[in-house]
């Protein structure tokens, strides 16, 4: 346990390029190439033992849904080592900008990556992934062309019509946010590209991720009552 | 004048746009002796009880109905036969007396109560209550929901428990709810599903779990403390990631479950993370009373909000994120 335990300590002397609500992101070298090194932090307002068990729960799954991923043609960082009791995953770092900072240089070409950005977003939908946060932060323009699309922190397995389109929902509003110009162009393209790979089944998204904008919110009222069991 | 009766409580209230502004706080709540809340019987405590309630709000405050500018009243969300006593005396009120009737949602009064107590603008709020568990945020123009519970809201969780274990009713006493009080000298227990899927929390299959290790023989005060961590938990982590995603500065808790010393603890800490600020209400205004529905009823009135006494239906599925606010930037 305390070589773990120094293996930590290494890790948190590596640079910090991003502490987010669920984990700290940190470059580094692993096995002599570049690498990403996403450290899950215990939550410091939960019990110690509910803590622990999520962090090692959710390292876990997250490396299961990036294998699951990448087997089903997902373009995502590959894995190169997972700890989940101490929260540690360590992946291939993906090099380039990401789509929305390449957006502000290359608005037309973006239009291209767009329509990319829905083939690879369905090919996730198709393998049975919610991907949770698809916004063109997520998704990297490599040097040689290509497109990625990083973080898995927030997926889920899960088939579900409501899930799919409120990832359709979070990369408009990404646009829309960000690229409100070229916004229309480049979501029709990213619908175009979602429906190449699923079909029948993008259009049926495609119009709940336009109910779920009407309704200004991300999630549907699933309940049947606002009062729950007692109503 | 502020009348709410969406749940278990009949309070009115008289306020005024300058200080003090809180002029008087009747209520009365209604506690089953057993078993949970009969909505038919509430009702008929709350027409026992109405009269009595609106006299000792103007007496308090030392005004005669004629003082009274307008009648605000909560027509939803809530519970139908509770919500209709309190349309009632208020449409009542407001025929007789000619007064202007201001209609309330009863959810973004808990929101408006808290920012008026704590002087925070402009805030990310968890609301938990018996009958609702939400984070909402304010975004052009109403406040949006970021997330909310899937199933069975947080308080109606915990009185569920209570009650199928026997330790309830009464559910709260002393402001402390029975499965606080039986929490203590307990400790955390593994095998209880902690449920946050992206934005939303669900409580059902925790519910389940736990009355089966109840039943299974475990610990009480274990099972007690390890379903209030993980009920906590869960919703402060939402809340958590809505203010990681909207950005606000400021935290704010309300509703019934607001009064809970641990959750607003464990808030705390949450905002300390991430450099925010956080400031607790008194426990007296966390469950439902009439001045959130006057304070609410006052800014909304400003705004010449009113409503025709035949169109004051009530509404009970009355989503908060149906509301204009259009006085959020300039509330007192």
């Amino acid at each position: 346990m305390s070589s773990m335990r120094a293996a930590i300590g290494w890790v948190q002397g590596l640079k910090l390029i991003k502490r987010g609500a669920e984990s700290e992101i940190r470059l580094g070298p692993f096995m002599g190439i570049p690498a990403v090194y996403k450290l899950r932090v215990p939550k410091p307002y939960m019990h110690p033992k509910l803590a622990s068990i999520l962090v090692a729960q959710r390292t876990r799954k997250e490396a299961k849904v990036i294998a699951h991923a990448l087997k089903h043609g997902v373009p995502a960082p590959s894995l190169l080592a997972v700890l989940p009791s101490v929260g540690l995953i360590v992946m291939e770092y993906v090099e380039g900008v990401t789509l929305r900072d390449y957006t502000f240089k290359d608005p037309e070409g973006a239009v291209g990556y767009s329509r990319l950005a829905g083939v690879i977003l369905g090919r996730l939908h198709l393998a049975g992934v919610a991907h949770g946060d698809p916004t063109t932060s997520n998704y990297i323009v490599t040097p040689g062309g290509g497109l990625k699309l990083i973080d898995y922190g927030l997926s889920e397995f899960t088939e579900d019509v409501e899930d799919r389109a409120v990832d359709l929902h979070l990369y408009r509003r990404a646009v829309e946010s960000t690229h409100a110009s070229i916004a229309a162009r480049m979501y029709e393209a990213f619908l175009e590209g979602y429906k190449e790979v699923m079909g029948e089944e993008a259009l049926k998204v495609a119009g709940r991720a336009e109910e779920i904008r009407l309704r200004g919110r991300y999630v549907e009222e699933r309940r049947r009552s606002v009062w729950g069991a007692l109503g | 004048m502020g009348i709410e009766s969406t749940a278990h409580t009949f309070g009115v209230s008289i306020v005024s746009d300058k200080p003090p502004y809180i002029l008087s706080d009747a209520r009365r709540v209604y506690s089953p002796r057993e078993g949970g809340i009969l909505p038919r019987e509430v009702a008929a405590f709350f027409s026992r009880v109405a009269g009595e309630v609106v006299r000792e709000a103007l007496d308090t405050a030392g005004v005669r109905i004629g003082d009274v500018d307008a009648i605000a009243v909560a027509l939803g969300p809530g519970m139908g036969p509770q919500l209709r006593i309190g349309a009632t005396v208020a449409r009542a009120l407001s025929s007789y007396y000619s007064k202007p009737l201001v209609p309330v949602n009863h959810a973004v009064a808990h929101v408006e109560i808290a920012r008026f107590l704590t002087g925070l603008r402009d805030p990310i709020v968890l609301y938990v209550a018996g009958g609702n568990t939400a984070v909402v945020a304010y975004s052009e123009g109403r406040y949006r929901v970021f997330g909310e519970t899937l199933d069975m809201p947080l308080g109606n969780l915990l009185d569920t428990f209570a009650r199928e274990v026997g330790i309830a009713p009464p559910y709260v006493v002393g402001g402390m709810h029975a499965v606080d009080r039986c929490a203590e000298g307990g400790d955390f227990i593994e095998g209880l599903p902690y449920t946050v899927k992206g934005q939303d929390s669900s409580f059902s299959g925790l519910l389940t779990a736990a009355l089966k290790l109840v039943k299974s023989g475990a610990r009480l005060a274990d099972v007690c403390y390890t379903l209030r961590e993980i009920a906590y938990s869960s919703v402060v982590e939402v809340l958590e990631r809505g203010l990681a995603h909207t950005g606000k500065r400021e935290v704010l808790l309300t509703g019934g479950v607001a009064a809970s010393r641990v959750l607003n603890e464990k808030i705390e800490a949450m905002a300390r993370l991430h450099g925010a600020t956080f400031k607790p209400i008194p426990a007296r205004y966390a469950g439902d009373n009439g001045v959130m529905i006057a304070i609410t009823g006052l800014a909304a009135y400003k705004w010449g909000y009113t409503i025709e006494v035949s169109k004051a239906f009530i509404r009970q599925r009355w989503r908060i994120d149906q509301v204009d606010v259009p006085w959020y930037y300039e509330f007192p």
